[in-house]
C-alpha cells in the first residue's frame, strides 16, 4: 500500500473513516455524500463484515455502483441485494432499539460539545441562514451508540456554541445532559473527522487527538473559533493510499463531487506534504 | 408478587409551536363516515383526484420525493390547480418543497429535510409560509401515531434540540420508567399522496423496495390518492396477499400513472432522466422557477401530455432500458 501522492482533502477525511470500520459492527450513514462513501471505503477495504443501513430502512446491501447523480437511498442501485428493505419508520425504530452502533455524519457547525448545526446560522428567526434541516441526523445522532462527524476544518464551523441544535450531541456538556432531555443512556458523540484532524471527547468537551502530515497543531486551532482541549500526545495521521484514491474515484464517487475535486489538493512535492497552490 | 412503583406524570418542557390538531376520534368518525369499505372502483385521472380529494387549507404529506418514486403527476397536478395554503409534511423531500412554494400552494411546513431553496427563503422572510421543526424519523413517527389511532407517541430521540423548541413536542416524565421521554402528537394529514408500482382499481397496493412511510401515511390520512405504476386484476393481488402493503379501504383515488414519478426513478422500472432532475434542481437552486414550472406544468393539462409533448417515447425507453435492476421488483 503507497501513500499518495496527490489528493483532495476530502479525501483525507473519508480515508481517515474508512479506517475505523470494524467488522460486526452496524453503521447508519446520513444522507449520501461523505458518509455513506467513507462506510462503502471501509466495507471494501478494512472491514467486509460491517453492516450498514440508510434513512429508508435499507439492511446490508451489496450495492451497484457508482449511483447516479443524487440516487442514493429508494433507488435501486444503493440498495441492490440488501438482507432486508425497510423503511424509514423501521430504520428509526432499530435505532432506538440499540442494533445502531456507529452514526455516520456530516454538518456545517458543531460546538465543543458536538452539538450539530445543520438548520440555521444566526439569531433563529431573525435573519440569518436557513438551512436544509436535519433530516435523519438528529435520529442518528440521538439514538446510535456512537457517532462519527465529519466537516471541514474551518474557524467558522468549530464554534462554541452551535447557533440552532438540530442534532443532539452531549448537550450543555452536564453529567447525564442527554438523558435528562430523554435520550437513550449511554449514547453520544465519538469522534469528529475534518481533512485536517481527529478529534474525541474529554469528559464530553472536543479534544484534538490526531493531525494530517501538512498541518501544525496550531494551523488547526487558528481554524477553531473554539479551542479544543488538546490530547498529551497528538498522532499524525496516515495520508490516503493509492488504493483508496482508486476505490474513491473509480467506484465511489466518480464525478469527484463528494471529494469536492474542484477545491484543495494535498501533494507530495519530494520531500513532504504540501497543500497545492 | 411485585408491582413496578409508579411515577406521577409531569411534564417537564414543551414546545412553543402549534401543530396539526390531534383527534383521534375525530378520525374514526371519518373513518365511519368517510371510508368505502366496499370494493368499488376508484380509478380517475389526476385531474379528477386533486379536484375532488384535495381542498386548499389541507395538510399534505406524501411519500418518498420528487426524485425517488415520488408522486410526481399529482404533485404536478396539485401547482397546475393552484392550491392554496397547504401545509406540508417536509420530511425526506428534495426541490418537491421549493417548486410547491414558488407555485404558492404552501403556507406552512413541517420538516424534515427540504432543499431549502432562494424561494422558499424569500417566502420565509415575507412571511408568506410557517416553518415547524421536527426531524424525518421524528415527522414518520408522528405519522405512525396517527396510523395506530393515538394521540401521540414516545420517542427515544429529538430531546435537547432546538428543533423541540420549535415544534409541537412535549417531555414528560414517563409514569412507567420514571424517565424522561419525549412525546410528539400524532400526524393525521388531510390527504396522504403514494406512488406505488402495482395496485388494482379498488386500492390494494403494492411497494417494492424501500420506501419512508407509505403504510402509515396511507392509514393515518383521512384521503388517500395513490398513483401506480401498473393497474393489475384483483386476481393477480389475490395470487399473493403477503405483497399488499396498503389494503383497499385506505385508498380513496387510483390513478393509472405510467412514468408518473418522471422525471425522477421508480426503483425497477426505470432510472431517472438525469437532464430533467438537474434542470428541476438547477430552476429552484437559482432562485428561478418559474420558466420550469410554465414549460412543465401550467403549459401542459396533464402528465400524460407531458411525457407526449415534452419527453418522448424514446426517452422513455432508454430509461427504461438504464434500470438494469429488476430482483425484488417483479414478483
Amino acid at each position: 500500500m503507497t501513500r499518495a501522492e496527490a489528493f483532495s482533502e476530502r479525501e483525507m477525511a473519508m480515508c481517515a473513516v474508512a479506517r475505523m470500520t470494524e467488522n460486526g459492527k452496524t453503521y447508519w450513514a446520513a444522507g449520501g455524500g461523505t458518509p455513506l462513501y467513507s462506510v462503502l471505503l471501509g466495507k471494501k477495504l478494512y472491514a467486509p463484515e460491517a453492516q450498514y443501513v440508510t434513512e429508508d430502512g435499507v439492511i446490508g446491501p451489496i450495492p451497484m455502483l457508482p449511483f447516479e447523480p443524487m440516487m442514493t437511498m429508494v433507488a435501486s442501485r444503493p440498495t441492490y441485494r440488501a438482507l432486508s428493505w425497510g423503511t424509514m419508520n423501521t430504520a428509526g425504530y432499530y435505532a432506538q432499539l440499540g442494533f445502531l452502533d456507529y452514526g455516520v455524519l456530516n454538518t456545517l457547525q458543531v460546538d465543543k460539545h458536538g452539538n450539530i448545526n445543520s438548520t440555521f446560522l444566526g439569531e433563529y428567526g431573525h435573519g440569518g441562514r436557513r438551512m436544509h434541516g436535519p433530516g435523519g441526523a438528529d435520529t442518528i445522532a440521538a439514538c446510535c451508540w456512537r457517532t462519527i462527524l465529519i466537516t471541514d476544518q474551518e474557524k467558522r464551523k468549530f464554534v462554541e456554541k452551535v447557533d440552532f441544535i438540530s442534532s443532539p450531541g452531549f448537550l450543555d456538556g452536564s453529567e447525564g445532559a442527554r438523558e435528562r432531555a430523554g435520550l437513550p443512556r449511554g449514547t453520544g458523540p465519538w469522534r469528529v473527522v475534518t481533512p485536517w484532524a481527529m478529534y474525541d471527547y474529554l469528559d464530553r468537551r472536543l479534544r484534538l487527538i490526531a493531525r494530517s502530515p501538512w498541518v501544525s497543531i496550531d494551523e488547526i486551532l487558528d481554524e477553531c473559533e473554539c479551542k479544543p482541549l488538546l490530547a498529551d500526545v497528538i498522532q499524525v495521521m496516515e495520508p490516503p493510499t493509492d488504493e483508496e484514491c482508486e476505490i474513491l474515484r473509480t467506484e465511489l464517487d466518480v464525478r469527484g463531487q463528494t471529494s469536492d475535486a474542484a477545491g484543495g489538493w494535498i501533494i507530495w512535492d519530494g520531500e513532504k506534504y504540501v497543500k497545492g497552490t | 408478587m411485585t408491582f413496578a412503583p409508579s411515577h406521577p406524570v409531569e411534564l417537564l418542557a414543551e414546545g412553543q409551536s402549534k401543530f396539526h390538531p390531534v383527534d383521534p376520534d375525530g378520525f374514526r368518525e371519518w373513518v365511519r363516515d368517510h371510508k368505502s369499505r366496499a370494493m368499488v372502483s376508484k380509478l380517475m385521472t389526476e385531474k379528477e383526484a386533486v379536484e375532488k380529494l384535495v381542498a386548499d387549507g389541507d395538510y399534505i404529506t406524501y411519500e418518498c420525493n420528487y426524485l425517488t418514486r415520488g408522486p410526481n403527476l399529482v404533485i404536478n397536478e396539485i401547482m397546475r390547480q393552484h392550491k392554496k395554503d397547504l401545509w406540508v409534511a417536509g420530511k425526506f423531500s428534495y426541490p418537491d418543497v421549493g417548486l410547491l412554494v414558488a407555485a404558492g400552494c404552501v403556507s406552512k411546513i413541517d420538516t424534515g429535510f427540504f432543499l431549502c431553496t432562494p424561494g422558499v427563503k424569500a417566502a420565509l422572510a415575507e412571511g408568506r409560509v410557517e416553518i415547524f421543526e421536527y426531524s424525518n424519523v421524528v415527522l414518520t413517527m408522528r405519522l405512525e401515531a396517527g396510523a395506530q389511532g393515538i394521540p401521540f407517541i414516545p420517542i427515544r430521540s429529538f430531546g435537547g434540540t432546538d428543533g423541540f423548541e420549535y415544534s409541537g413536542a412535549k417531555l414528560i416524565r414517563d409514569p412507567f420508567t420514571g424517565q424522561p421521554t419525549v412525546i410528539v402528537p400524532a400526524l393525521n394529514p388531510d390527504v396522504a399522496v403514494i406512488h406505488v408500482q402495482q395496485a388494482d382499481k379498488f386500492g390494494n397496493a403494492r411497494v417494492f423496495g424501500t420506501g419512508i412511510s407509505d403504510v402509515p401515511a396511507a392509514m393515518a390520512s383521512r384521503k388517500v390518492i395513490v398513483s401506480a405504476e401498473e393497474i393489475i386484476d384483483t386476481e393477480e393481488i389475490r395470487t399473493n396477499p403477503g405483497l399488499t402493503k396498503i389494503p383497499y379501504w385506505c385508498v380513496d383515488a387510483v390513478i393509472e400513472a405510467p412514468f408518473g414519478s418522471y422525471p425522477g426513478t421508480v426503483p425497477g422500472y426505470y432510472a431517472s432522466d438525469v437532464p430533467a432532475v438537474m434542470e428541476c434542481m438547477g430552476a429552484v437552486l437559482r432562485g428561478d422557477p418559474q420558466p420550469y414550472l410554465e414549460k412543465w406544468i401550467y403549459g401542459v393539462h396533464s402528465h400524460r401530455e407531458m411525457l407526449d409533448k415534452l419527453v418522448g417515447a424514446s426517452k422513455l425507453l432508454d430509461m427504461r432500458k438504464r434500470e438494469v435492476i429488476r430482483e425484488g421488483y417483479r414478483p
